[in-house]
């Protein structure tokens, strides 16, 4: 009887429709929104573009045979060490096309299009094709024209993008971190320490961020961009934590955890493994918005020149066309690209929060 | 009127470094000793009474008869020259071909150095006569601060230099050829004793002040007292000025300088910065800051003043000065030459490309532009329909500064290897847009004083070019190698082995920061890490001086003598930053400044010792006997530091100016359109505008 009982049970198990899980209506709701879609394929359009950026555009071998050894000088696009240190020895970084003189047996595979994001590219250092000239327009050889020094715009821009993703979810995923597990600790345990963080939260929303900022930039010794992704995660957390305190405060009185509780699991267990998937819906947005307040304050800053910023920052683009009204391909350019980023990230958070919040589904259907 | 032509000699060196957004990037500060005075002074003792020219050490000056005796032993007086400088560029003038009608100039493009004289010699004159001026007008002009301090002793930024220039009061000046001269608005005439020690200046009986006392040789004995107390804080005043023994006013009008020696830069030293004796003398004891009691506060508003303009409006937006009738007439008739602008509008206003957009809009009428500015902003029809623009050169130069103190910068070889390694032809094509000159070391190739030009250094120094093969060589042979295979140069220093790697640092203008990266870019490839860290103007300036920094660029404008550039050579010169230390350098400024009879003969110099440096220098071996003229010694130092680079010299910046069309009689001097005499006293607006 025993094991009747069980086989019909495992029956009954089979036979029950599948339950869609709470992620999966998520996203098939999100599918349905148009622009919360597109946006999310120029985001996904944009990562490709920062991952293959050297493969597009450069001055750098993708893979090149050189002296019987098979180097990736592209790699030193995305960190400067990954460029074997042989080029710069035998005095072909910067003039890879020279490589033939030295080794005629070498080969290359090159990027799409020989232009530099990070200097001006000389004549004949590609055969028959001329050097760039500087404050020059869109044109064949310049697709995006090139700035007052003569550096291609196309080639800082498609490198930019890189830095714009970057910081973006550097930052914010710092800032998600912190966010998250002040947030939930202060949710969760209540009392003195949801008490104590609170302060701390209201606390970290009274400074004036920006001007924190510049003065950190200005302390340290070598501003990098990396320091500038801390710098903006350390501080944009607030947001993040109030939500996932209200989130906590909420769940921790629903019976499955008073359930979990019975169990014996402890904190660790309840937070991570019980409440905090959860909780997690409405903390992606805010997330996804400091994303785009992220590149924001980069291009900002970058604008303003603050920090030495890289080289291929859009903002820094835009400063420069500060300088040079005439050059709209200056404006232009980087200027839609942060708009249109940042619209992206934007119209993904608005997204999210109309396939993740019940009250939203609600007033939908 | 040419109060305003004499430009104040506080405003001798210009310093570049730190000052971006001005103007012309020079923030004007007199000679460097002091400034380590003012960073290090001790603390002044509150209780300690206030004792005018307490720095001036004791003496008991003789009488005027005495002196006159003693004059008269020694030789006599020697007449120096007494000029108005407006009559000294009315008859250079004179003898310069017209190159084109003022329709002609006007209607034309400044696209190539003949036009650009066209321009200039149409353009730069001065009125015929009074009928052509239009008194009535203003000039606007763009200044990159507001007005804090009124108080001439008190300047310290390139708007108060600016401001004080137009409301100041002084006996002397210098042409666009550095002559000094005493003008004679103020003066009737100058003398020198045939030994050096003495200036007898007489001065004019109708100068007055703003409030109608008379200007007499009282109140400069008296500027020169305040300068010299020690609890005024006017450190960088007493540069030059601490090397006058005594200043004797003997009466109102008759006024004698006491030189401790007989020097070439005495001339450069009686001119200081000048307050009217009648208004401080008796509130300096009070509050020898002058500026902090109710008196000075309310003087600070509305002061008085000796120069041919008056501040008579002054915000966050801008400076508003007025022609003072005082100051052309007397006793209700015309003494001087009245200043061309009835007001001088200073617009508050920091971006350049503000100040372009502002000149085209005309609401500013002369500004500095930008190479990049020149080269691509200013070409179109919409540019020459209200503006037009000219360039020429100035004795600005700009470099790479090597700190010598740092464990990279010390080896002279080092310090080659980086002009080596730098792509010169790059910098001046693409970066300075092919607009301005290379520069091959700390003078001017048109001064008297370029080795070579006239004098016994007949080093020929030629443009750098970049050759990585010899910078490589050179940083292999000062022991930095690659140990390590990482790319970067190395060396064990002090037991510690160190990567070549080091941070330049500059003001944050676009323009300074791609010419430093393109400086990285060049040393990555002889495996030399660089840096490039911008800093705010304020925040570099402060590193600089206290010399904590690896490497830095900036320039420096010129100063009217070349003695005034041993505060940047001397060996612990306030503003040596990059330490650089030669005794053969410090011996030939002593040199240079001493009178011709007084200098050690060539065979006694250092320089002259070390045949190895003669060589270099290609002094001809038969001169050994002779002594070195003034600017031989100056080639030589200037040589000397051509060989150590303790900077990697750049270029030296052409002045770019865009100017309205209504303007006329601007004239360059290797300080630029404005700071020598007449300067800015000599433009004006034809009456037909």
């Amino acid at each position: 009887m025993i094991v009747e009982r069980e086989v019909m049970a495992n029956e009954t198990a089979i036979n029950a429709p599948r339950a869609i899980g709470f992620w999966s209506e998520a996203w098939s709701r999100f599918r349905r929104q148009r622009l919360a879609m597109t946006a999310l394929i120029f985001v996904l359009f944009l990562a490709l573009i920062a991952i293959f950026s050297p493969a597009i555009v450069g001055t750098k071998p993708l893979i090149c045979r050189y002296k019987d050894h098979l180097y990736f000088p592209a790699m030193g696009y995305f960190y400067e060490a990954w460029e074997n240190p042989i080029f710069k020895a035998d005095g072909i970084k910067n003039s890879y096309p020279n490589m033939k003189k030295n080794d005629p047996e070498s080969w290359a595979v090159w990027p799409l299009l020989y232009q530099d994001p990070l200097r001006r590219v000389k004549d004949g250092e590609w055969a028959g094709v001329s050097g760039n000239v500087r404050n020059k327009s869109p044109n064949r050889l310049n697709l995006f024209g090139t700035n007052a020094w003569g550096q291609d715009v196309f080639a800082k821009m498609v490198h930019g993008t890189r830095i714009a993703l970057l910081i973006g979810f550097v930052s914010t995923g710092i800032a998600a971190v912190i966010g998250i597990v002040v947030g939930a600790a202060a949710g969760f345990f209540g009392g003195w320490i949801d008490w104590l963080l609170s302060r701390a939260i209201e606390i970290m929303m009274c400074i004036p961020v920006l001007i924190v900022m510049l003065a950190l930039i200005s302390i340290i010794e070598e501003p990098t961009i990396w320091h500038l992704m801390v710098v903006i995660g350390v501080f944009g957390w607030t947001g993040i934590a109030r939500l996932t305190r209200a989130e906590f405060l909420k769940l921790k009185q629903l019976e499955y955890v008073t359930a979990a509780k019975a169990l014996g699991f402890r904190w660790p267990r309840l937070i991570f493994r019980h409440i905090l998937p959860n909780a997690l819906a409405p903390i992606i947005v805010p997330i996804t918005f400091g994303i785009a307040a992220a590149i924001l304050i980069e291009s900002t800053l970058g604008f303003l020149g603050i920090g030495n910023p890289d080289k291929t920052s859009w903002g820094r683009l835009l400063s420069e066309g500060k300088e040079n009204l005439q050059m709209w391909w200056l404006i232009v350019f980087p200027g839609a690209a942060i708009f249109l980023t940042v619209l992206a990230y934007n119209l993904i958070g608005e997204g999210i929060q109309q396939s993740t919040d019940p009250t939203l589904k609600a007033s939908k259907h | 009127m040419q109060f305003f032509r004499v430009v104040p000699l506080g405003v001798l060196v210009g310093m570049i470094l730190g000052c971006g957004t001005s103007s012309d990037g020079i923030s004007s500060l007199k000679e460097g000793k002091p400034l380590a005075n003012a960073s290090g002074s001790d603390p002044l003792d509150e209780d300690k009474p206030f004792v005018l020219g307490d720095l001036v050490p004791p003496f008991d000056p003789p009488s005027l008869e005495q002196l006159e005796e003693q004059v008269a032993a020694g030789g006599g007086w020697v007449d120096r020259p007494v000029l108005d400088s407006l009559k000294l560029l009315r008859e250079r003038q004179a003898q310069e071909p017209l190159l084109a009608s003022v329709k002609e100039a006007l209607a034309l493009r400044n696209d190539s150095e003949e036009d650009n004289a066209k321009i200039l010699s149409a353009l730069g004159r001065l009125p015929k006569d009074d009928g052509d001026v239009n008194y009535a007008a203003q000039i606007t002009r763009a200044t990159p601060q507001a007005l804090n301090k009124q108080n001439p002793l008190l300047a310290s930024s390139t708007t108060e230099f600016e401001v004080s220039s137009l409301t100041g009061f002084g006996l002397f000046g210098f042409d666009w050829n550095f002559t000094p001269y005493a003008s004679s608005d103020a003066v009737t005439s100058w003398r020198t004793s045939k030994d050096g020690l003495y200036d007898k200046v007489i001065m004019r009986d109708d100068l007055l002040w703003s409030d109608g006392t008379p200007i007499t040789a009282h109140d400069i004995e008296f500027s020169f007292k305040v300068i010299m107390s020690e609890m005024v804080p006017v450190p960088a005043q007493r540069t030059g000025t601490d090397a006058i023994k005594c200043v004797k006013a003997y009466d109102n009008r008759t006024l004698v300088f006491f030189h401790n020696e007989a020097l070439e830069t005495n001339v450069w030293n009686v001119n200081f910065s000048i307050i009217p004796k009648h208004v401080y003398e008796n509130s300096i004891a009070e509050d020898p800051t002058l500026s902090d009691s109710d008196y000075h506060v309310q003087l600070e508003e509305s002061p008085v003043t000796g120069g041919s303009y008056e501040v008579v409006k002054r915000n966050q937006v801008e400076i508003l000065l007025k022609r003072r009738e005082s100051a052309y007439m007397f006793d209700g008739k015309q003494v001087r030459d009245k200043p061309f602008f009835e007001t001088v509008r200073l617009k508050i206003m920091r971006e350049s490309s503000s100040r372009l957009l502002g000149l085209m809009a005309g609401d500013i009428d002369e500004m500095m532009l930008t190479p990049q500015q020149w080269d691509a902003q200013t070409n179109s029809e919409d540019f020459y329909k209200r503006c037009t623009k000219v360039r020429g050169l100035v004795w600005t130069t700009f470099s790479f500064q090597w700190n010598a103190n740092t464990p990279f910068f010390a080896d002279p070889k080092v310090r080659q290897a980086m002009t080596l390694a730098f792509d010169h032809e790059e910098m001046l094509r693409v970066h300075r847009k092919g607009l301005d000159q290379p520069c091959t070391g700390t003078y001017h190739p048109s001064s008297r004083w370029y080795p070579g030009s006239g004098n016994a250094v007949g080093l020929r120094i030629e443009p750098v070019k970049q050759n990585l093969e010899k910078a490589k060589q050179l940083l292999d042979e000062a022991g930095w190698v690659d140990t390590d295979g990482d790319g970067y140069r190395d060396k064990e220093i002090n037991g510690r082995r160190r990567k070549f790697q080091f941070t330049i640092v500059m003001t944050n203008l676009p323009e300074r920061i791609a010419l430093c990266e393109l400086l990285a870019e060049n040393l990555d490839l002889v495996g030399v890490e660089c840096n490039v860290k911008p800093l705010e103007s304020a925040t570099l300036q402060d590193k600089t001086q206290k010399k904590q920094f690896d490497a830095a660029f900036g320039g420096w404008g010129t100063g009217a003598d070349p003695d005034t550039s041993e505060n940047i050579w001397g060996s612990g010169q306030a503003r040596n930053f990059v330490n650089y230390k030669n005794p053969l350098v410090d011996e030939l400024f002593e040199e240079g400044r001493k009178l011709p009879e007084a200098r050690k003969l060539w065979k006694d110099l250092g320089v002259w010792k070390d045949p190895e440096l003669r060589a270099y220098l290609e002094i001809d071996p038969q001169i050994a006997e002779a002594k070195p003229t003034r600017e031989d010694c100056y080639a030589a130092i200037h040589a000397v530091l051509w060989r150590d680079q303790p900077y990697t010299w750049l270029f030296c910046r052409s002045a770019f100016e865009g100017l309205s069309k209504r303007l006329r009689g601007y004239n360059f001097s290797p300080r630029g359109i404005m700071g020598y005499g007449p300067g800015f006293g000599s433009i004006w607006v034809p009456q037909t505008d």
